[in-house]
């Protein structure tokens, strides 16, 4: 666990960063640091490593004041990961990445394995080894500085805007990197950025910061985006908070009505091919060409998937699919809504968030821009 | 009698060929000064450098100083450095020491500024030491720069150390000197021809040296910066 005890930072011109910083980042836990830029985020995080020495307070990892430790030690416990990735332009990658192996003394031959092991586990093809970062794109030179950052298994990540430079589409792909790899490792990461979308999607714990590093609200995303403490913490999440906020609930909660029951709805009827897989939507006695049926995956998508594919539905509902494919069930809008109201397990995330999962902020086919400005907000104050 | 004529005398001389006077001989005392020079340049120069370039204090210093020290005529050093030390190896160094170590310096001090800090900053919070970070990191980055400034500072040595011969001492100066002071001109033509082609032939070892002594990664990169057009 990593402990703020009244850290302070004062610039020797008087300027205060950050003043008076008392927070717990627990354990095994993804805590985001947010807010806009001066607010004194990156120098909380680097507080940690000793990037940045507090004026006054503390900063304990573990119970230790790391400033009793010698920084380069201390820092070779901590995996750190920045904007540009800054790997080494002379240094082929799998070398990039055995950097922490190397200053421990390992010998070559188990860092350039242990190396090889986070190219893998990092998602890159094993031949981008001998490559040089110059040969590779802004994500996966990015993924590169994850892997060199976990290679010697830090029980700490440190994380300054890691995703920032790269494409919305690229970015997307990353973050589902990280919350996938985190789901394996449950690694004590600080993550510092200035994108609330990034915040809420990667966070369990999401910090709002002011200026001077003060603390605007502390919570798990979805109690931010449905409470949040005052209006300017509001005006700082922006519009369509309570859908936005649907993003983070599970689909699972959803009374999905089995096929079983029939495939008819208001009028429409789902056709499926000779695998159970929807096809579309028709009307009986019409000939026209089936409309496109909307599906989500109760298990792995959020309240918000499922809503949004029942809004583009003809029938006005949406299609459950196993992991298959297959559909099992019909899910209508009142039954999405409905289940806002049922069991609300608020801290729970989705297990794995689809890439085109809408609250990434990419491009997704089925949901048009002026889809979110349609008055479902239920949850918002 | 024409200048083809004349350095077909220079060359085909017996003195030229074997004993104190020979073109080898003069020809490696020449060597054998500016190597000093350049050695001795660099000795000073680079680690000064490399923790100027570093820190970043008295960068500004650098610079000024070494316009002052451009402007310092050699010919001037000499003298001074002959009335101090006597006639000796040391009164020729000290020039050339002098005018080989400037440009040294501030290629060696803008090679290690001009290292991205991000990296620098990511070096370190990867728990790279500042030693670890200015060896292992900024160094290898800077070489092509350091290179260049070797490079410029030994065409400038290997031409100034004609002036050797000003103070009495050996290299292919005596051949300029000598043959003024004789009026023979065949030998001024040839000895001054003989460094030009010793000055060029140091520009072509260095790119050579650049070439093939930079990080892989450096040259393919730089490879690739010209491939596509971009500024490395």
């Amino acid at each position: 666990m990593i402990r703020f005890d009244g850290a302070a930072k004062r610039h020797p011109d008087g300027t205060i960063a950050v003043e008076g910083l008392d927070l717990d980042i627990p354990a095994g836990r993804t805590t985001v640091l947010v807010g806009p830029s001066g607010c004194g985020k990156t120098t909380i995080l680097r507080m940690v490593n000793r990037m940045v020495e507090p004026t006054a307070g503390r900063v304990l990892l573990d119970g230790t004041d790391v400033a009793e430790l010698p920084a380069a030690k201390l820092r070779r416990g901590i995996g750190y990961v920045i904007q540009q990735a800054g790997l080494f332009p002379h240094r082929r990658v799998i070398d990039n990445i055995a950097t922490v192996p190397y200053l421990l003394g390992w010998d070559r031959k188990k860092a350039r394995a242990r190396a090889a092991e986070l190219l893998e586990l990092v998602g890159l093809a094993p031949e981008l080894a001998k490559r040089y970062p110059f040969q590779l794109s802004g994500g996966q030179q990015q993924r590169v500085g994850v892997a060199r950052a976990l290679a010697a298994d830090p029980p700490v990540l440190l994380m300054d805007e890691p995703f920032s430079a790269v494409d919305p589409v690229v970015r997307a792909g990353l973050q589902d990197e990280l919350l996938r790899l985190q789901s394996e490792l449950n690694k004590t990461v600080l993550f510092v950025t200035h994108d609330i979308e990034e915040a809420v999607r990667l966070g369990d714990q999401v910090v709002v910061l002011r200026e001077h590093g003060h603390i605007a609200q502390l919570s798990d995303p979805h109690t931010l985006l449905t409470e949040p403490a005052d209006d300017g913490v509001a005006a700082f999440l922006g519009r369509d908070r309570g859908l936005r906020g649907l993003g983070l609930l599970p689909a699972r909660d959803i009374a999905v009505r089995p096929l079983t029951d029939g495939t008819r709805q208001g009028g429409w009827e789902l056709r499926l091919d000779a695998g159970g897989r929807p096809t579309g939507w028709v009307e009986p006695g019409l000939h026209a060409q089936p409309r496109p049926a909307p599906a989500f995956h109760p298990g792995v998508d959020t309240l918000r998937t499922a809503l949004d594919a029942a809004i583009l539905s003809p029938a006005g509902a949406a299609v459950a699919l196993d992991k298959d494919g297959r559909a099992t069930g019909i899910a209508t809008r009142e039954a999405i809504l409905a289940a806002l109201t049922g069991p609300q397990p608020a801290a729970s995330k989705p297990d794995s968030p689809k890439p085109d999962d809408p609250k990434a902020g990419s491009p997704n086919p089925d949901s048009p821009e002026g889809q979110d400005e349609r008055p479902v907000n239920s949850h918002g104050r | 009698m024409n200048w083809i004529n004349w350095l077909n005398t220079f060359f085909t001389a017996p003195a030229r060929q074997s004993g104190p006077d020979s073109i080898a001989h003069r020809v490696g005392e020449h060597l054998v000064l500016s190597g000093q020079g350049l050695l001795y340049a660099a000795v000073l120069a680079i680690p000064l450098g490399l923790l100027i370039g570093y820190t970043g204090r008295g960068a500004v210093a650098v610079t000024a100083l070494t316009g002052v020290a451009r402007a310092l005529p050699t010919l001037g050093l000499v003298t001074l450095a002959v009335l101090i030390a006597g006639v000796g190896d040391t009164a020729i160094l000290l020039p050339l020491v002098a005018l080989a170590a400037p440009p040294l310096l501030v290629a060696t001090v803008e090679g290690i500024r001009g290292t991205d800090p991000e990296l620098r900053d990511a070096a370190l919070g990867t728990g790279l030491t500042h030693r670890q970070v200015l060896f292992q990191v900024c160094l290898p980055l800077a070489l092509p720069a350091l290179l260049a400034g070797l490079r410029t500072a030994a065409v400038q040595v290997i031409a100034t150390a004609t002036v050797a011969a000003y103070v009495g001492l050996g290299g292919l100066g005596r051949y300029v000197i000598d043959g003024l002071a004789t009026r023979d001109f065949a030998a001024t033509l040839g000895g001054a021809l003989l460094v030009v082609l010793l000055a060029v032939a140091t520009q072509l070892l260095f790119a050579v040296l650049i070439r093939y002594a930079l990080p892989r990664g450096v040259r393919a990169q730089r490879a690739a910066a010209v491939e596509t057009g971009r500024s490395s």
